[in-house]
């Protein structure tokens, strides 16, 4: 891979280069310069010398470790690191830029004629728009972070977060498609998945408090133009979920590449214990709800239930989206959502799988 | 981390999706073929939004005017939190290691896979040696093995086939592995797909071959079988295939 840095480094060197040539220029055409002792002039040069030393060490790094690598547990977490990562990365930045979107351009008026007023009315219809918009995980997140933001009920917008990547039509599609012949499984899916998001709606409709919700961003600068509404808040955004979506993603992989799949096999002929086992597994390895069907399917040494179970609480809970959730409404909710959202999943899964499965 | 360090993370972010895809083939190694636009268009779009947010940054500083340090949010003046640097590792990740794909380590790791109890054989050509004649017919791994553990007509049967693979060690018993890892979405749901070729001495590990030859057709049940067993009449080593993964 001796060709990867001059490529991709040229367009950042070119920018490095004109920043730091801006920087200087910018406000020191007289002695003393107007900003001479303010923390944020030297601070941002210090900035630009920063990643120019860490591009500069990226490159030596890659032309030393050229083909040295050897360690095969390292390079098998490193692949499957950047898998995720990669994967989820076009919806993040999709879903960020179409709650940016929302946030800028549309008016709070318009999701109140929409919308219900009443939280317990706006809930199922949250629900059912989830089944409308196709993205991942990833993208609902700071989608229902924008709703919040315009007004909407927080226990609506979470019911879309939760439903929008469970039960939308590519997901759908993707589970019959892996469940050849059974369109029971797809249907479970989707009774399970809505039952669970409604219910988890409902009772924080009923329940949840708005402190436990790390406020919305404070307003804009009145002066700023639409522009500007949108680019810094799909910058806040991006930087505030993308952090928490690479440790949610070290963790998948470090599970991924650390278990074998042979004790989870030897697992799967107990029946509670089995369900158990692909819920926990589901959390673990993050997967994304588009291709989760295909490794439930995969699971076969499991009860239908069981896999069932991997495929409602996957999208929901995971280790990827605790952190994203994290990262956009704080720690103090996902400890009290995300139990709520287990709980309400695992018994909506074998309610439905006892029933349909 | 301050309004300029956060553009630049994203720039890099960006031109660490459009390096693997634009300048390299590197992103087959980790997602699905199809997710090349869409890394293209979110490369481009983190590209651009650094881009802009390193030059308003600018601007303001050549004003003199900080507005939107102290106006950008709720976090202290600085803006980012500290978690945020964390999406320079997949930066680093791509332009330093360069991970690989995923082979052999990966696929002795998973272990055996166990019969599907159904498998779509539709999603395939209905039957593949119609044509042929006598001639030998070329099979995705994944094709091979849906057949072989579900097809109960066996048409497979007797006929000369072609399959592609990289080589993993039987740590357990006799011959060698040709396998190939199937992936629906990204690298992390790769499921290894497999055939045991004991008629031929072990090529190094991860070294890909196509081989050409027969089933070995099992006497009892095919959802039985653990190893599907393949006689090699002939094999001759290729170079990567561009997409490694099915």
């Amino acid at each position: 891979m001796s060709d990867s840095p001059p490529g991709p480094a040229r367009p950042q060197a070119s920018s490095l280069g004109d920043s730091i040539v801006a920087d200087w220029d910018g406000p020191g055409d007289e002695l003393p310069p107007p900003d001479w002792g303010r923390p944020s002039g030297p601070r941002r040069a210090a900035t630009v010398w920063l990643f120019a030393i860490l591009i500069s060490a990226m490159a030596a790094a890659n032309v030393w470790l050229a083909g040295g690598l050897e360690h095969e547990a390292f390079l098998a977490w490193a692949t499957v690191f950047t898998a995720i990562s990669f994967q989820a990365l076009p919806f993040l930045v999709f879903g960020v830029a179409l709650s940016a979107a929302l946030t800028a351009f549309v008016p709070a008026s318009f999701y109140r004629k929409v919308i219900p007023r009443n939280p317990m009315a706006a809930v199922p219809v949250a629900g059912l728009s989830g089944a409308v918009l196709p993205g991942c995980e990833c993208a609902s997140v700071p989608i229902a972070g924008g709703l919040i933001k315009r007004g909407i009920a927080p226990a609506a917008a979470l019911t879309f977060l939760l439903a929008a990547p469970a039960i939308n039509p590519v997901v759908l599609v993707a589970t019959a498609v892996a469940f050849p012949g059974r369109p029971e499984v797809w249907v479970a899916r989707l009774l399970a998945s809505l039952g669970a998001a409604v219910v988890v709606g409902w009772i924080w409709a009923r329940l949840g408090k708005a402190d436990w919700l790390r406020p919305p961003r404070a307003n804009h600068d009145p002066d700023a133009t639409k522009a500007e509404v949108f680019r810094d808040s799909m910058v806040h955004d991006l930087i505030h979920a993308g952090g928490f979506l690479v440790v949610g993603a070290i963790a998948a992989a470090t599970l991924n590449v650390a278990v074998p799949r042979e004790w989870v096999n030897g697992v799967g002929d107990l029946p509670v214990v089995g369900v158990l086992v692909l819920a926990a597994l589901a959390i673990l390895l993050s997967i994304c709800s588009e291709a989760d069907a295909f490794v439930a399917a995969s699971l076969n040494a499991f009860s239908p239930t069981a896999q069932l179970a991997f495929m409602v609480v996957g999208p929901m809970v995971d280790l990827k989206l605790i952190a994203l959730q994290a990262g956009t409404f704080g720690w103090g909710f996902v400890r009290r959502f995300v139990p709520l959202t287990l709980a309400a999943t695992l018994v909506f899964t074998f309610l439905i799988g006892g029933l349909l499965l | 981390m301050n309004r300029i360090a956060q553009g630049l993370v994203l720039v890099l972010l960006g031109a660490a999706a459009l390096g693997t895809t634009l300048a390299s083939d590197l992103y087959l190694n980790y997602v699905q073929g199809y997710f090349r636009p869409f890394l293209i268009a979110a490369g481009a779009v983190l590209v651009a939004l650094g881009a802009v947010v390193i030059a308003a940054d600018l601007r303001s500083a050549a004003r003199g005017s900080d507005r939107q340090d102290a106006a950008s949010c709720g976090h202290g003046a600085e803006g980012g939190p500290r978690v945020a640097w964390l999406l320079l590792l997949p930066v680093v990740s791509v332009f330093v290691v360069a991970p690989p794909a995923l082979g052999a380590y990966t696929a002795t790791a998973q272990g055996p896979s166990s019969a599907p109890d159904r498998v779509d054989l539709s999603e395939y050509r209905d039957d593949p040696f119609a044509e042929a004649g006598d001639g030998p017919v070329e099979l995705e791994m994944r094709e091979f093995v849906s057949r072989a553990w579900t097809d109960e007509e066996r048409t497979m049967s007797g006929k000369t086939i072609e399959l592609t693979g990289f080589t993993v060690p039987n740590p357990e018993g006799e011959g060698w592995y040709l396998a190939r890892l199937e992936m629906a979405c990204c690298a992390a749901d790769a499921v290894v797909n497999r055939v045991l070729i004991t008629d031929e001495p072990a090529p190094e590990a991860d070294s890909w071959w196509r081989v050409r030859g027969t089933w070995d057709e099992p006497e009892g049940d095919l959802q039985e079988v653990r190893d599907h067993r393949f006689t090699v009449e002939e094999m001759d080593e290729v170079a990567d295939p561009p997409d490694p993964y099915e």
